[in-house]
């Protein structure tokens, strides 16, 4: 076999959630028995940003805050892959917040994991936009990104989990990869994963998650119903966990893909159609 | 002496009869957005292809939607001209305003049709010696056909018999033209035509009693008439390009719509993005997979995508980016040309990295430059920017393109059958040639990392002193493997001239004009157009330094490429540069004007 890089070791600091996170994602890729060089696990800037480094597959590296519009971009021009996307919540909701909702709404067939710890921690600790009291603006609330995708109508699967029980993560994750796999569109999965040098949260987090797979009430299909719960659970200061919602809607491929030439191939390039096709456009030119 | 006004009633003097012969026309017409001024030209651009002239188009018009002053401009010569005349020697106005604007362009013996239904015409606004015809297009056009709409249509009736077409001829223009109407719509454009006809009858201009003719002149290649944006983005196609991202701006849209109406049916994506900075990224995703991709925008999203294509350049991604460019800075003047991202796109972005920068001359440069900077991305992985100038948005006519000439090489591309005969496989292996072996996604055994990190050669980020400064010269060494296939500059005019002028774009075509006129006057100069902007060839830095004196023409304040020509060598003693920044294009006369007086100054 073809010697390739060597798998890196987590640069994390002792028990960072981050691990957690990368344990789910190698745990679902095996269940879901997805080859390693048929899946491009790509991530933002941060230190979430170097698990693509730890797992074996393609990794891609992208500029802070750009993982979705790269991953939409990669998901496109090769409908083969398996496309997993990861991040911060920096990286995901403060610069590339803007791609978020657009993403969110395309539905493309990809995984998108965010890391959530609430600071910026590979710039040491800053708060992120989803940070519980910032210092800067106390008065302020964080943001919630399950009720922003809760919010645009062609989500088809959102989750959060929390890296202490990781069962739950585990099996999130592979509903997540399985759901994109099989072209139903964007899984998003936001997973609770503190940090520990900069804001140590797991006993704060772990007193708060609320289980809304354990809730027989919940109705993970409901929009509406689950928007409601999900704000008076929030009101409530609780973390609602579990998968939140679960539809369908049209996939970004589906609606713009063609099966004329698989494009990514150019051996077709002087082939009839082709040649024809240009013939004619350029005839249109014709004076 | 006042200008002749002929009006409705009377006939026009027998003696302005004359069909007289032209080989150059330049026309405008122009009124409000909306009033048809566009049609007008693109119908009589039409008539004129057919009797085998060469046009160069343009329009100048506001960044609004409906209203705003717009004009239309053409060109109609037996040589290839690339920019406008001089003068106007046909102006159609639908207002005051079109007048006012065209006033001091006017020729002395110039024709201006002007719309009489609500003001009359001033006088003192054209030549003495003009030939004014007021019209009312307005009133007759509600009158007879009851929407102002048909103006146009009439216009060009009327148009047609001052410059002697068959009235055959130019209706078959008007019905290719609106080949897409409903008879039901058609038919009163039609009647509108026959209405301008008919009022040319009444002044007595018909037939072979027209004021001006253009004859038929044979055509000996096939011909198209085309913008650089077209042009660009069908290069595109034809080499192999298969993904689009984009955001809407003047005057990088064109690209955008060429490639919704035209990709897909070949397989490809067109994505309109959220912004540029997901273009360029939605980009980057397909071309990590091994697709061909390329996005296009104006100055300002470029500045937006700026870290993105430094990104490509160190991740070694090969991606195309266009960029037309307008008026800036910020959001400028949208509508207005200008080559003022020269600084921008040769050196903008942090960090040092590799790229190439293209800038084609007319829509022809752009279909070939776009097929080499597509193939050249992918050779030497690395972002290719193709820097537009008036030429995105103004059609010319040029020899058909030949799509067999459209190449396709892929580069280092490793397959999996190459990848099993590999021990190892290094994504950014250092090579002599600064170029890696690349094994997409997908491919069996291949597995790398790309990273805009600095990192080794399995592509895991390091910051160790020997590695970077071993993976910087590799990213450097690439643009010299390629710098062979990079298109030297045109090279024209007295070869023993001490003197020169230096141009990029779309300013090839009135250099060669003015460096006509002032030969005619006894000052010979040598003319140089650069077709590569970065890296700087040598052929230009040459071409400064032998020379005595060289006037560097160009359309920003800040005399961007002079600049750049001096930071790559070239002797500052040696350039006098000549600016321009009003939004308008140089016109002949005054790029002469200016020449002749540096010189005597000089
Ligand atoms: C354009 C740009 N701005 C700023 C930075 C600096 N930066 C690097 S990582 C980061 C924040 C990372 O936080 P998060 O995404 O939450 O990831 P974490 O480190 O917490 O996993 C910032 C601001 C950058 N790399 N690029
Ligand atoms: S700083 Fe925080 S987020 Fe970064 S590795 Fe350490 S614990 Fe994890």
């Amino acid at each position: 076999m073809t010697k390739t890089y060597e798998i890196r070791k987590p640069i994390w600091c002792a028990g960072c959630g981050h691990f957690g996170v990368q344990g789910a994602i190698q745990y679902a890729l095996q269940a879901a028995g997805i080859e390693l060089h048929e899946t491009l696990v790509l991530a933002g800037i941060g230190c979430s940003g170097t698990v693509q480094n730890n797992i074996g597959a393609y990794g891609y590296h992208a500029m802070h805050g750009r993982v979705l519009p790269t991953a939409i971009g990669v998901s496109l021009a090769n409908p083969d892959l398996t496309v997993i996307a990861a991040g911060g919540d920096g990286d995901g909701y403060a610069i590339g917040g803007g791609h978020l909702m657009h993403a969110l709404k395309r539905n493309a067939n990809l995984l998108y994991v965010v890391m959530n710890n609430g600071v910026y921690g590979l710039t040491k600790g800053q708060d992120s936009p989803t940070a519980k009291t910032p210092l800067a603006a106390p008065e302020e609330d964080p943001l919630d990104a399950m009720m922003l995708g809760l919010s645009i109508r062609s989500t088809t699967f959102l989750a959060r989990a929390i890296t202490t029980r990781s069962d739950q993560l585990n099996e999130l994750m592979l509903m997540g990869l399985q759901h994109s796999r099989e072209g139903k569109g964007m899984a998003f999965i936001e997973v609770l994963s503190p940090c520990v040098t900069y804001d140590d949260t797991y006993s704060q987090w772990m007193n708060k998650v609320y289980d809304l797979d354990a809730d027989p009430d919940y109705r993970n299909d409901d929009r509406g119903k689950a928007f409601f719960d999900l704000n008076r659970l929030i009101e409530q200061s609780l973390i609602p966990i579990g998968l939140i919602y679960h539809g369908e809607h049209a996939s970004l491929q589906s609606a713009m893909l063609s099966d004329v030439t698989p494009f990514h191939s150019l051996e077709d390039q002087h082939a009839g159609h082709f040649n024809q096709h240009m013939e004619e456009v350029l005839s249109a030119y014709a004076v | 002496m006042k200008p002749a006004i002929y009006d409705i009633s009377a006939a026009v003097d027998k003696d302005l009869l004359r069909a007289e012969v032209r080989d150059d026309l330049t026309v405008m017409v122009a009124g409000q957005g909306g009033d048809g001024s566009l049609t007008i030209i693109a119908l009589l651009s039409k008539a004129l292809l057919h009797r085998g002239y060469h046009i160069y188009r343009t329009s100048d018009i506001a960044s609004r939607i409906k209203g705003g002053h717009a004009a239309a401009l053409m060109r109609a010569s037996t040589k290839p001209r690339g920019n406008l005349g001089d003068q106007i020697d046909i102006l159609i106005a639908f207002d005051l305003e079109a007048v006012q604007k065209a006033s001091n362009r006017l020729a002395p013996n110039s024709i201006v049709i002007f719309d009489s239904s609500r003001e009359a015409m001033p006088p003192d606004l054209v030549p003495e010696t003009a030939l004014m015809i007021p019209v009312p297009f307005s009133r007759l056009s509600v009158r007879d056909l009851r929407r102002d709409l048909f103006k146009n249509s009439l216009g060009f009736g009327l148009l047609g018999r001052i410059i002697g077409l068959a009235d055959k001829e130019v209706e078959s223009c008007l019905r290719k033209h609106f080949k897409k109407l409903s008879s039901a719509q058609l038919e009163p454009n039609i009647k509108a035509l026959r209405e301008g006809q008919a009022f040319a009858d009444k002044a007595g201009i018909s037939g072979r009693n027209s004021i001006l003719t253009l004859p038929a002149q044979a055509v000996e290649n096939e011909r198209i008439f085309i913008s650089g944006n077209h042009a660009a983005a069908m290069g595109f196609m034809a080499a192999g390009g298969r993904f689009f991202a984009g955001y809407p701006i003047t005057p990088a849209t064109d690209v955008m719509n060429f490639l919704e109406r035209n990709l897909p049916a070949v397989g490809g994506v067109v994505m309109q993005a959220e912004d540029e900075l997901a273009s360029i990224n939605l980009v980057i995703g397909a071309a990590l997979t091994g697709v061909r991709a390329m996005t296009a925008s104006s100055g300002p999203g470029i500045a937006l995508m700026l870290e993105s294509i430094g990104h490509c350049g160190s991740a070694e991604i090969p991606i195309v980016i266009i960029d037309c460019q307008r008026a800036g800075p910020s959001t400028g003047m949208p509508t207005k040309p200008e080559q003022s991202d020269i600084n921008m796109v040769t050196r903008g972005g942090n960090g040092d990295y590799p790229h190439i920068v293209l800038t084609p001359g007319d829509p022809e440069e752009c279909f070939y430059g776009s097929i080499l900077a597509t193939n050249i991305a992918q050779r030497a992985q690395c972002p290719v920017i193709l820097a537009l100038d008036a030429v995105c948005h103004d059609n010319f006519t040029v020899p058909r393109f030949d799509l067999e000439r459209a190449r396709i090489y892929p580069g280092k591309r490793v397959t999996e059958s190459d990848v099993a005969q590999m021990e190892e496989y290094r994504r950014y292996a250092i090579t002599e040639d600064g170029i890696s072996p690349w094994a997409v996604p997908g491919t069996r055994d291949a597995m790398n990392l790309v990273t805009g990190n600095e990192r080794n050669e399995w592509g895991l980020v390091t910051t160790e002193p020997d590695m970077r400064v071993a993976m910087v010269d590799k990213r450097s060494r690439k643009i010299e493997t390629v710098r062979p296939l990079l298109p030297k500059a045109v090279e024209w005019g007295d070869v023993n001239s001490p003197l020169g002028i230096l141009g990029v774009g779309i300013l090839g075509g009135v250099m060669t004009e003015a460096a006509e006129r002032l030969a005619e006057q006894g000052l010979h100069f040598h003319c140089h157009r650069p077709r590569t902007l970065w890296p700087v060839l040598e052929d230009t830095i040459d071409f400064v330094n032998s020379h005595e004196r060289v006037y560097v023409v160009e359309q920003s304040e800040g005399a961007q490429l002079a600049g750049l020509l001096k930071s790559e060598g070239a002797r500052a003693d040696k350039i006098v540069s000549i600016l321009k920044y009003d939004g308008l294009q140089f016109s002949t006369a005054e790029l002469v004007a200016t020449i002749v007086e540096k010189e005597r100054l000089a």
